[in-house]
């Protein structure tokens, strides 16, 4: 004797038939206060923000409590508080953070123009229009900095997991607590850091490489984190595998953790980019900002794209805010592409690692 | 038996996953002050079952149900009822032991009182004589503020079926209750069931043969063949189940052959 | 024995060409473990030489909580108390606007919303946790300030009478209040992304044994998630204050920095500190006393931040002791 399988009907969810009480005062309780608040807005004129904190706010509150009430009797009534105040706080900083975007967005793209990501800005005086000049100088200057950074930073972050996860060193408590306090340093301290042992000191000037370095001790800690992270999740097994077969610890460590590890620690690399492009304090103080093209990091004021927007902002004309919003733009994108690059990159990850689990 | 009203009863019930159809056609009866085991091998549906009774179900997001069930002949999934009511008076212990980390042993008790907002008045005498009901009273009555975690795994589920009783419940679900527990533990348990059931219906969920034999007075026993969805095979009181099966999978089962 | 010997044989023999290799690969891996000990060594030690100076010419406590901040006295008068006040205060705003938010998004991203909608919000958030700061800025200079200082200027009509909202400038812009917004803009996606990992985090059983009880939506919010997560919620809060506190360029735009007198609560008066800004604004022209008085409030905020980060991750292991580490 066998069962067939039913195919699933419909409706096949009870919990889904409220019944008219809780139907009607819901649809009555999200609706009526918002129409009422549009209304009174309409008829007095009166600011936005006014109406929705003195006016809307409190109604909405009350018809909450009211639907939560005639739904479920008096314990019904703290749910639907709670469901108006948590989306009314979570659409409020939605608004905000959404203006953020939204702003950069737009005031950046009516900047942007082929001419102003290639171009550098050798020839702008405070009377130069948009259609000359642009931030292909910082994005270079960017790279050239945040580049050094990485190649410094990555075998650094990078063998400090592998000190971490493969020793046995009593030492690793303090570095784990030093690399939490060094990921609070806060970015102009870093800025000071390297300005008062390289710069004060007369060692070198206000060039790239101050910047570069000063963007490590920003960049460490969170390779360092992510990476041990990524070997962490290698299964032990793997390893002791290889180790097993007689391979020495180093061989079982490139051969055989690193590639297990591979997408993780290019995750690692990927945010510690993403966290140290758009730092702007420690470069002000360690590199001067340049307006032609540079990419000697030994050499000469270089400008990145953050140093680039904060000295137009200071400007303050309405063409340079222009340039600033185009310019936020750009390393506004390049963070983006970073940070959904890492996701690809972790999600491709399990996924493998899924795939090979099933096998 | 036509017009018998149950305390308790399934009507085809019929469970669902996403487009997978994993329960078909559950009809079991639980009549008052009785114990009936729920076995059947792993993955059979035992524990969806026993949730859709208290409308745990239908808090995992792909679930989709068809069927009634009633209690005291008022189906629970009625139009307009409020699942937080049915979870009052229907009152579930979970496979591993979850008492509330951040409470002591006493508000654990009273957890119930306080999620859902009904007043305490007498407090301490409930926390006693729920703690008693469940066997662990003596165990813990100097050291009620305590947190619950500084108890044993045995001594936690104990506490979970107090928690449960405190809210007075006319029916008590357990799934597999003992699967995470010592033997002693597991018999301490035990006799808590027999002296619950003169004030309430309970469903139990058991891997244990013998435990089935020893507190239910009724068992079914589920089975899923070949991904075909669950169902039950065989449903009757525990003498006949385990000593004159009429299906010969359920004998097989319960002599341990599968499963 | 005539088993075992043939093994230990074994493994010798293997290990012995790569000993070397093996060395110079942990040796590495240590080296690079100890270049985090050298790099908080070298910033204490540097800030600090280079910032005696001020601490001696105007004494450790002067300099730290005391006013003013003048060039043309001998010697000058560089006191950092009024930008130290004006960190707590900003980032004690922007902590206080943030947190109702960022728990919000993060219950409504947890419990409330369709998974497909809460993946999606999961990813925006972090992604916006990511937007630097020198953007946000612009965003306060340009689009939020003036919006900021109409609702500033609402709140000094309507509860002007407390004196914390009152207002003798006439000017909305450029107070603690806008900067303290911007800068909850700024953490508000920090503490949601912490907060929201740590309601995922949380046991579903405990939650699922509240609802079996008859448990409703805020009963068990507030009698067992918030409790459950209570520590590690705050200790994202306090690493988020230790990022306001730190932070620079966001708030230098949006504020005006009055050195000589401490605003201590009037937060709609366009006049505030932080030490950040200060650093900023004070460095480009400095004088060999104003950098070295510049570095040691480096030193003063980086003390100050370290102390919060520390207390943050001491709340977040300490905390909990039911969740395992
Ligand atoms: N949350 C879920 N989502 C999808 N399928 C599930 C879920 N829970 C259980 N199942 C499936 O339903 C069937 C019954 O599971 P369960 O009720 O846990 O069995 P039992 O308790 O008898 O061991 C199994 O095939 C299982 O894979
Ligand atoms: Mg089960």
């Amino acid at each position: 004797m066998s069962i067939t399988p039913v195919q699933r009907p419909g409706k096949a969810a009870p919990w889904l038939n409220l019944g008219p009480r809780v139907r009607i005062s819901s649809l009555l309780a999200s609706t009526l206060p918002a129409l009422i608040s549009v209304g009174v807005l309409i008829a007095l004129q009166a600011d936005f923000m006014a109406v929705l904190i003195t006016f809307f706010l409190p109604l909405q509150l009350l018809a909450g409590a009211l639907a939560g009430f005639f739904s479920y009797g008096r314990k019904g009534i703290m749910d639907g508080l709670l469901l108006v105040t948590t989306f009314f706080f979570a659409s409020f900083v939605l608004v905000l953070l959404v203006s953020v975007i939204w702003s950069v967005v737009q005031s950046g793209f009516a900047a942007l123009s082929p001419q102003f990501i290639f171009q550098n800005n050798r020839y702008i005086t405070g009377k130069t229009g948009l259609e000359i000049g642009g931030v292909g100088h910082a994005i270079l200057g960017s790279v050239s900095i945040v580049g050094l950074t990485t190649l410094v930073a990555v075998p650094l972050g990078v063998f400090t997991a592998v000190y971490l996860t493969e020793t046995r060193d009593g030492a690793r408590g303090l570095i784990r607590t030093l690399l939490q306090a060094m990921s609070g340093l806060p970015s102009v301290v870093a800025g000071l850091f390297i300005y008062s042992m390289l710069i004060v000191s007369g060692f070198t000037t206000r060039v790239g490489i101050a910047g570069s370095l000063a963007l490590i001790p920003l960049m460490l800690p969170t390779i360092a984190r992510v990476a041990e992270e990524a070997l962490r999740l290698v299964p032990v097994e793997l390893r002791n595998g290889a180790l097993a077969l007689g391979a020495p610890s180093y061989k079982a460590f490139f051969m055989v953790t690193l590639p297990a590890a591979q997408s993780g620690i290019i995750t690692a690399v990927l945010l510690g980019v993403a966290r140290v492009i758009g730092e702007t304090a420690p470069l002000i103080l360690t590199t001067l900002i340049a307006n032609e093209t540079n990419v000697n990091l030994f050499e000469g004021g270089m400008a990145t794209l953050p140093t680039y927007i904060y000295n137009y902002i200071s400007l303050g004309d309405q063409t340079s805010l222009q340039r600033a919003w185009g310019a936020a733009l750009v390393l506004l994108l390049f963070v983006g592409v970073l940070f959904l690059l890492a996701r690809v990159v972790a999600g491709g990850g399990v996924k493998r690692s899924r795939k090979k689990k099933e096998k | 038996m036509m017009d018998q009203q149950f305390h308790l009863e399934s009507k085809d019930i019929n469970v669902w996953f996403g487009e997978r159809h994993v329960l078909k056609n559950v009809s079991l009866q639980f009549p008052i002050n009785q114990v009936t085991a729920l076995i059947g091998p792993s993955g059979c549906g035992k524990s969806t079952f026993i949730r859709t009774l208290n409308r745990m179900h239908e808090l995992i997001p792909s679930a989709g149900l068809a069927g009634a069930v009633l209690l005291n002949g008022e189906d629970i999934y009625g139009e307009a009822i409020d699942p937080v009511d049915v979870r009052e008076k229907i009152g579930m212990v979970f496979q591993k032991p979850n008492p509330f980390p951040t409470m002591s042993i006493k508000e654990n008790v009273l957890s119930g009182l306080k999620l859902s907002g009904r007043k305490i008045d007498n407090g301490a005498e409930l926390v006693e004589t729920s703690l008693r009901r469940a066997s662990i009273w003596n165990e813990v009555k100097d050291r009620l503020g305590e947190p619950a975690l500084s108890l044993s795994g045995g001594q936690q589920q104990r506490l979970c079926i107090a928690r449960s009783l405190a809210m007075g419940p006319d029916v008590l679900l357990m799934d597999e209750p003992c699967s995470a527990l010592d033997p002693g533990s597991t018999r301490r348990i035990e006799e808590t069931i027999l002296e619950l059931k003169d004030s309430m219906t309970i469903v139990i969920v058991t891997h244990n043969m013998q435990q089935a034999q020893r507190v239910a007075d009724q068992t079914a026993f589920f089975l899923s063949e070949d991904g075909d969805p669950g169902h039950v095979v065989e449903f009757g009181a525990t003498n006949d189940i385990f000593h004159g099966p009429i299906d010969p999978r359920t004998n097989e089962y319960v002599n341990g052959r599968f499963g | 024995m005539s088993l075992q010997s043939p093994t230990i044989q074994r493994v010798k023999l293997r290990n012995k060409p790569s000993r070397t290799a093996d060395k110079v690969f942990f040796g590495v891996a240590r080296a690079a473990g100890y270049s985090s000990i050298v790099i908080v060594v070298a910033i204490l030690f540097f800030l600090s030489i280079r910032a005696w100076p001020a601490f001696e010419q105007q004494g450790i406590l002067d300099f730290t909580f005391g006013s003013g901040w003048d060039t043309t006295t001998t010697p000058p008068t560089l006191h950092i108390g009024a930008m130290l006040w004006g960190s707590f205060l900003i980032a004690g705003i922007g902590v206080a606007f943030a947190i109702p938010m960022a728990i919000s998004i993060a219950y409504f991203i947890e419990f409330l919303a369709p998974k497909s909608i809460a993946k999606t919000a999961t990813v925006i958030i972090d992604l916006l946790a990511a937007i630097p700061s020198v953007v946000i800025g612009l965003w306060g200079l340009g689009v939020f300030s003036p919006t900021g200082a109409g609702w500033a200027q609402m709140i000094n009509q309507s509860l002007g009478f407390i004196p914390i909202f009152q207002n003798e400038s006439g000017t909305f812009l450029r107070s603690p209040f806008i900067a303290g917004i911007v800068i909850a803009v700024m953490i508000v996606p920090i503490i949601a992304s912490i907060t929201r990992e740590i309601f995922s985090q949380m046991d579903k059983e405990v939650i699922n044994g509240a609802m079996a009880l008859g448990g409703t939506r805020e009963s068990i919010l507030r009698k067992v998630i918030l409790p459950t997560s209570a520590g590690g919620i705050l200790g994202g809060i306090l690493l988020a204050l230790g990022r306001a506190m730190g932070e620079t360029v966001a708030i230098f735009f949006v504020l005006n920095l009055s050195y000589d007198e401490v605003n201590w609560l009037n937060i709609l008066e366009p006049q505030g500190g932080a030490i950040a800004s200060l650093i900023l604004s004070k460095f480009g022209e400095a004088t060999n006393d104003e950098i070295s008085a510049l570095l040691a409030a480096g030193v003063v905020l980086f003390i100050f931040t370290l102390i919060i980060n520390a207390v943050a991750s001491y709340i977040v292991a300490k905390a909990q002791p039911w969740r395992k580490a």
